[in-house]
């Protein structure tokens, strides 16, 4: 019964929590070019404006596929961003869950691809093209660094990685070498995954309008949208508490549970800005063999280098 | 007022078309979204794709080649949709009324809500067309 | 008896190669230009250029007005570069009716042209940095460029068209405190674009621009492409010192020509930034020669047109995008026989295919803008077919063809 209440209140929790993020993302982008911006829940406003909108499916599109893309899409990405939230309050880990958290947060991005491939337009084959290259880019770093975290904390269950560092009563970034290097590699390769310049490649406006997303509009432009900030707000929660679980520095009752939770939620944020609003201030796109070379020197040899050192211990 | 016309009165998103002009009104609506005049404080985006779309900038007389876009652009924007006419181009077609390669002011083609005055007419003027167009047509 | 069925034809489809539409109506573009990109994977094989969806006949509009009325369509063919279209047919006007401004009047003639050049060097400096997705920049450069739209606005009453050319002098004053007030944004301004000048130093930027959209010495000088995009392939021409107008005579010591050897995006955007600083300093150098003097004829400009006779000439000026071309031929009775603008925009865009040729889809929006396209100045070509009696629009495969013919 408890966990039945819990999940059902941990859905609109993340649905709340993605949609401020986001605000608060555009916020302090236009601050920091010299406007003024919107207010931080314009996102939700976006949102029930899309949805009063009208339904189109162009003639080109397979129909099915491209109505049914963004509801599996939202969906996956608030499942995936929800584990995470769901055992912190619950004070439960399932082996292999952290797998399918990256699975589910993955597959979101996958499924916008397959959608705007399938609407017929030039631009979202484009799109598609480009964010394929894309996920072979960064994935492959991110997947290694998780599993050399895995493989210092001797286990797959996101719940028994924070509470080792409860145990240790230190951050797992700062505990050992291998684990600072892990986290810069997840660090490098999330704007990537949240579509952010300068690796917006796939979506780029100026370029091919869009990308996957040129056809989409109604309702299904708002359920892609909170695809992508579920995913964004998923993938910086989830760096946070796996790499930065600041409430391991308390003690007693305040380590775990609700409390924790909201005392992650700041550090979060922070981590959102610095890794997807900064950049994409501060930066111009990349080209996308210029991204792919990229991904494929730095954050791959540093995940590689952070595999080697916790097998030997480090 | 309920929630879902609020949220539209909050939330223009702005699709700009250029449909033969001299290009003064189009660098006067891209002006706007520029730190001076930040049209993004009213939440409205300039987005690529009529398909996202709420309101449809026009500028310049539409000229021969431009028709068959300015219909197919028009009939992609999802309702509910709203048009501003900028400038004197759109307005009237002045100064190149009488011309063979113009088919007409915009208003002979697509119903214009706002029509702004001007050669070109000052980014603050556009903003306010857009929040008149805005509040009339969805609130 | 063999079937016409029978012939089975091998017809061989090469499903790698579609072709991607850009344009006309496409977010990267403020202007419609239609670019048909045939490509594979993301290289581009061969491209399509289709112009005049901008085309609104003014020149057959000027054929039946007087030359005041002329001269406020002729500055409606740009917004960007309208003082420039406006000093060029004054010019010709004046030169038919031999009429000559005053020494004032040329210097402030050449004060608005240079505020001009900064205010489009600007634009175009903030739209390269949106193309490649650098939005900050963007914000930054046109910020900057507001500054110079509020000197326009202080001067001569409107951000962009001032009109203010007259026949036989301007309409505007300069009197000492604007002066002071011009010198005072200069010095702002001129902070802010070494400040660009770095920013676009910055090495995303220079990943994007360098080696993109490159159109080599020969090429150039085939293709006869003019202004900025010309010197930065190295092609030294600028008709402010080879044919002075204005009060470009008395100046010539005062400003020299950028020119650059590596011929790409990158080179283009360097030329654009040094003039702008050349700009500055040729402002600086205006505001203290200024002679004083009328502004304008005696005469009202009723009585000035009436005294222009019948006869042609050619004039040309400096646009902010290249070398631009009239030819007037008046008809002695306050009207035009004939009006013919050649734009720069117009041998410049030739020089699009073969920079697109060979790179890839990111790179369109970036080398489009760095040749600085006015697709409003470049709707202007019309052929009449005498016999026939029809007019039709022909594109850029035509001409180049016809060209060759001849």
């Amino acid at each position: 019964m408890n966990t039945i209440m819990m999940l059902l209140i941990t859905f609109p929790l993340v649905f709340f929590l993605s949609l401020l993020f986001e605000g608060v993302d555009r916020k302090i982008h236009a601050r920091m070019q010299k406007r003024i911006g919107p207010p931080i829940i314009q996102p939700f406003y976006d949102f029930i404006k899309l949805f009063s909108k009208e339904r189109i499916v162009p003639v080109t599109a397979s129909s099915r596929i491209f109505t049914a893309v963004p509801m599996i899409a939202a969906a996956a990405s608030i499942v995936g961003a929800a584990i995470p939230i769901a055992s912190l309050i619950l004070e439960i880990g399932i082996g292999g869950d952290l797998i399918l958290i990256l699975y589910l947060l993955t597959m979101s991005s996958v499924m916008v691809m397959i959608g705007g491939s399938s609407s017929g337009n030039p631009y979202g084959a484009v799109g598609f093209s480009r964010k394929m290259t894309m996920l072979i880019a960064y994935d492959v770093p991110m997947l290694i660094s998780i599993l050399s975290v895995s493989f210092n904390c001797l286990s797959l269950a996101y719940y028994n990685i924070v509470s080792t560092q409860v145990g240790m009563k230190s951050l797992l970034a700062f505990a050992r070498p291998s684990m600072a290097v892990a986290a810069a590699t997840f660090l490098l390769c999330i704007p990537a995954a949240a579509d952010a310049v300068p690796f917006d490649i796939s979506e780029a406006k100026t370029e091919i309008i869009h990308g996957s997303m040129v056809e989409y509009g109604g309702p299904y432009l708002a359920l892609v949208k909170l695809a992508k900030a579920a995913s964004n707000f998923g993938l910086t929660f989830l760096a946070t508490t796996l790499f930065f679980y600041f409430p391991a520095l308390l003690e007693g009752y305040a380590s775990v549970g609700l409390g924790a939770l909201c005392l992650c939620l700041v550090p979060a944020l922070i981590l959102l800005l610095l890794t997807i609003t900064v950049p994409r201030t501060v930066f111009a796109r990349l080209k996308i063999g210029q991204a792919f070379k990229f991904y494929w020197l730095s954050p791959l040899a540093l995940s590689i280098i952070s595999v080697a050192l916790s097998t030997l211990g480090f | 007022m309920d929630v879902a016309k609020r949220s539209r009165i909050k939330s223009p998103w702005l699709f700009h078309l250029n449909t033969g002009s001299c290009a003064g009104c189009d660098i006067e609506v891209v002006a706007a979204l520029t730190p001076r005049y930040d049209v993004e404080r009213l939440g409205c985006v300039l987005v690529g794709s009529p398909r996202h779309a709420d309101v449809l900038l026009v500028t310049g007389p539409v000229t021969r080649q431009m028709l068959p876009r300015v219909i197919r652009v028009y009939e992609q924007i999802p309702e509910p949709k709203t048009v501003v006419a900028i400038g004197s181009c759109a307005t009237s077609g002045s100064p190149f009324i009488g011309s063979q390669m113009i088919e007409g002011p915009p208003d002979k083609i697509i119903p214009v809500d706002v029509y702004v005055g001007g050669c070109p007419p000052r980014p603050e003027a556009i903003v306010k067309g857009i929040v008149t167009a805005a509040k009339s047509k969805f609130g | 008896m063999a079937n016409r069925f029978d012939k089975t034809k091998e017809v061989k489809v090469d499903y790698t190669r579609f072709v991607v539409p850009f344009g006309p109506v496409h977010p990267a573009l403020k202007e419609p230009i239609s670019l048909k990109v045939t490509i594979r994977k993301e290289e581009i094989l061969n491209v399509d250029i289709r112009l005049g969806h901008v085309h609104r006949g003014i020149e057959a509009l000027a054929e039946n007005r007087n030359l005041v009325q002329t001269l406020y369509l002729v500055e409606r063919i740009c917004g960007i570069c309208s003082h420039s279209h406006t000093t060029c047919f004054i010019q010709a006007l004046e030169e038919i009716g031999e009429i000559i401004p005053s020494e004032r009047a040329l210097y402030l003639r050449t004060l608005i042209f240079e505020l001009e050049r900064m205010h489009s060097h600007l634009f175009l400096l903030g739209i390269m940095a949106y193309e490649v997705g650098f939005d900050t920049l963007f914000m930054f450069a046109w910020h900057v460029r507001e500054t110079v739209l509020d000197l326009f606005e202080e001067i001569t009453g409107n951000r962009i068209h001032h009109s203010m050319n007259a026949i036989g002098g301007v309409r505007w004053d300069l009197p000492p405190n604007l002066a002071e007030k011009v010198n005072d944004s200069l010095k702002k301004i001129e902070k802010s674009v070494k400040y660009i000048q770095e920013v676009f130093q910055d090495k995303t930027v220079e990943k994007r621009l360098c080696g993109v959209g490159v159109l080599s010495f020969n090429e150039a000088h085939e293709l006869c492409v003019v202004g900025p995009t010309a010197r930065g392939s190295g092609v030294n021409m600028d008709i402010r010192r080879d044919r002075p107008y204005a009060a470009y005579d008395e100046l010539k010591e005062n400003f020299s020509v950028v020119l650059r050897d590596s011929a790409d995006a990158y080179a283009r955007t360097e030329v654009r930034t040094f003039e702008l600083l050349e700009s500055i300093n040729l402002i600086r150098t205006i505001l203290d020669k200024l002679p004083n003097g009328p502004i304008s004829k005696e005469e009202s400009i009723l009585k000035l047109m009436k005294k222009i006779p019948e006869g042609e000439t050619v004039s040309t000026v400096e646009a902010p995008r290249g070398e631009l071309l009239y030819f007037v031929k008046t008809n002695g009775k306050e009207g035009l026989w004939r009006l013919k603008v050649r734009t720069p925009t117009i041998p410049n865009v030739l020089g699009l295919k073969p920079m697109l040729i060979g790179s890839e889809i990111a790179d369109i929006p970036v080398t489009v803008a760095s040749i600085d396209p006015c697709m409003a100045c470049a709707n202007r070509i019309t052929v009449v077919d005498q016999d026939k009696g029809e007019k039709k629009v022909v594109n850029c495969e035509n001409l180049r063809r016809r060209g060759k013919k001849q």
